[in-house]
């Protein structure tokens, strides 16, 4: 059963230049304690997806035109914002980009663990603050440092207590938007082997956001590749990353430098992504692709499954349903 | 004889803070061929950026030796600092904010040609700058555009065209591509190997990501804390690692395929501060291999396997030489 389903979703921002068709009309599933990696580069549409499953996207400028996101069977698109504080850090909690910034200066860490305790669990200050102190433990920062202010942490400590504050409720879904892009590798290795550690011990289903797909491959089930506001390509890691099909996952693949083969030169996709305000007609890639024909421009390609639980959306595909 | 272009001795740098002397670069010996690329890599923090900046001039050296095709540029004068600059250029990390934002790109490009004034007339100038976009792949129609219209990898070719205004021989690259998406990041990669083969650049990159170096680089540089830690031909590297860092370094990086995973050698720890170190092996304490001699003595560099040199105490028990 899926936790969370997002079917036909749809967010644009209005602003004074014209219209941002940031999302058109995406579906994503994500059941009980999986990880789904949502990949895409800079303005896919990544960080918006995460913001309208909690309510978040800033109204104005932004607003959710279609579509419906269920959160174990509720549509939170339709509960009142009194009911969507409740779920939000309780049932369905984030991790932002940027620990530097995500972090309140002024208060100490372990008040900011606390407050998400108290706020959701019916429990005293007292009670939350050693609940508070056992999460620091959890993400493997010594409990006494609880009375710390954030600038006294390193940039991989402010990581671990955003994820203690986004645990802190055992949460039934978590949302990563870029959790170690701010990191260096060891840093982001031990990271991320902790946040698989927590989830599987917590039962977390997991959409991990980043840019990387190497992270997705050591920590997720599944992946979902976002272009233009579209998710172009989902499936399993196998599916995706053995059996890719998308014309633009393949060029993804291609601009990556490899750390075990030698390549002369990288395959990079041409030409740059397209503007949310002037988006192409037809399939939104096809000014890039290298296998686009004339129909590409004129019709908007559906998605088939191709294989069971591999979808693409792309012309070439389309009709060789497995 | 190799034809080295440039040779850096013992280079030190440090920065007097009110703790003490930062050793942000200690003790640094390298040489680069004329054509080559050296790839510099390590974690924020560990001196890579303080390095390039040594070396181009925008920081003066504590101690040591810099030498540019033979002669000594450690302390140049102004007028000599000022030639230096047609010869070494820069490209900078961030093109969000490398680039003055009230300035269009051809007047962007155009800055470096007006203050050697190299051109007598306007016109010759901006034929140099149009062909200097056609080189780094900027269309034209972006002549009058303004830095904030464009995107990051735009950017990064007019730092690109900036340095490449005076026709240098050396260009130090400090990360010019992590701010940049995979498939933009790919085409700047591209780019700055068709402008080494064109024009028989020499390069010193700057980066975090050992994907990118091992790509572009012919030889790799590996700092901790100031350090060189290990240095060979680049893929020698990735076939004998020797330092216990790099062999975290390497296994902490995640690949993007679906593998049978070795399980990672996890670095504990994150790194000391660089600020009065003890005269020890500064990777000790996040060392897995770490003895007495480790905290009592700071290991020289060795040239452990030919070309391929190590500063640490146990690199042959740790690999079994």
């Amino acid at each position: 059963m899926s936790i969370l389903e997002i079917k036909g979703l749809e967010v644009k921002y209005i602003t004074h230049d014209g219209t941002v068709n940031a999302i058109n009309g995406i579906d994503l599933e994500v059941d009980r304690g999986e990880a789904l990696g949502l990949v895409g580069e800079t303005g896919a549409g990544k960080t918006t997806t995460a913001l309208s499953i909690l309510g978040l996207v800033p109204n104005p400028p932004g607003k959710i035109t279609a579509g419906e996101i269920f959160y174990d069977g509720r549509d939170l698109l339709k509960e009142s914002e009194a009911e969507m504080r409740k779920i939000r850090g309780n049932d369905i909690s984030m991790i932002f980009q940027d620990p530097m910034s995500a972090l309140n200066p002024v208060l100490t860490v372990g008040d900011q663990i606390a407050e998400v305790i108290e706020l959701h669990q019916k429990c005293s200050k007292k009670e939350a603050m050693e609940r508070a102190m056992a999460m620091l433990e959890k993400v493997g920062i010594p409990a006494e440092r609880a009375t710390e202010y954030p600038h006294q942490f390193s940039g991989g400590m402010k990581q671990r207590v955003v994820i203690a504050i986004a645990l802190a409720c055992t949460p039934k879904v978590l949302l990563a938007d870029e959790p170690t892009s701010a990191l260096d590798v060891t840093i982001q290795a031990q990271v991320l082997d902790m946040m698989g550690k927590l989830q599987h011990e917590v039962g977390t289903a997991m959409i991990l956001i980043t840019h990387d797909l190497g992270v997705v491959a050591d920590t997720c089930d599944k992946v979902a590749i976002m272009y233009a506001g579209e998710i172009v390509e989902s499936g399993s890691l196998v599916d995706v990353y053995n059996h890719t099909a998308h014309p633009y996952t393949v060029g993804l693949f291609g601009s990556l430098p490899s750390l075990d083969k030698d390549v002369d030169r990288l395959q990079p996709i041409d030409g740059l992504m397209p503007s949310p305000m002037n988006l192409p007609e037809g399939c939104k890639f096809h000014p890039r692709c290298p296998d686009a024909t004339p129909e590409c421009a004129k019709r908007c390609p559906k998605v088939t499954e191709i294989t069971p639980g591999h979808k693409v959306r792309c012309l070439k595909y389309e009709g060789t349903e497995g | 004889m190799a034809d080295n272009l440039l040779e850096v001795k013992n280079l030190k740098k440090y920065f007097n803070t009110p703790r003490g002397p930062l050793h942000a670069v200690d003790d640094i010996t390298f040489t680069i061929e004329r054509g080559h690329t050296l790839g510099v890599v390590g974690e924020s923090g560990c001196g890579k950026s303080t390095l390039g900046r040594t070396i181009i001039g925008l920081l003066e050296s504590t101690q040591g030796e810099i030498r540019f095709e033979g002669l000594d540029i450690t302390h140049p004068d102004m007028k000599r600092k000022k030639e230096l600059c047609k010869e070494m250029q820069m490209v900078f990390q961030d093109p969000f904010s490398s680039l003055n934002p009230r300035r269009c790109v051809a007047e962007l490009i155009a800055e470096p040609l007006k203050i050697f004034k190299v051109y007598k007339f306007a016109k010759e100038r901006d034929e140099r700058v149009f062909e200097l976009m056609d080189v780094v792949g900027l269309d034209r129609r972006f002549a009058t555009s303004y830095p904030h219209e464009l995107d990051g990898g735009r950017r990064q070719r007019i730092g690109i065209a900036r340095a490449l205004a005076m026709d240098p021989k050396f260009i130090v690259c400090d990360e010019p591509v992590s701010a940049l998406d995979v498939s933009i990041q790919a085409q700047v990669l591209n780019l700055l190997q068709d402008l080494q083969d064109e024009r028989g650049l020499t390069y010193i990159i700057i980066t975090h990501d050992l994907s990118v170096v091992r790509h572009i680089s012919d030889e790799i540089m590996v700092m901790y804390l100031g350090c060189m830690v290990e240095k060979c031909d680049a893929k020698e590297l990735f076939v004998h690692t020797l330092h216990p860092y790099t062999k975290g370094l390497l296994s902490a990086i995640p690949i993007p395929t679906v593998k049978e995973k070795k399980p990672p050698v996890l670095l504990e720890g994150e790194l000391t501060s660089p600020i009065n170190p003890k005269p020890v092996c500064r990777f000790a304490n996040r060392c897995k291999y770490c003895t007495e001699q480790c905290l009592q003595s700071a290991p020289a560099l060795e040239e452990v396997l030919p070309g391929h040199f190590v500063a640490c105490h146990h690199v042959r028990e740790i690999n079994g030489l």
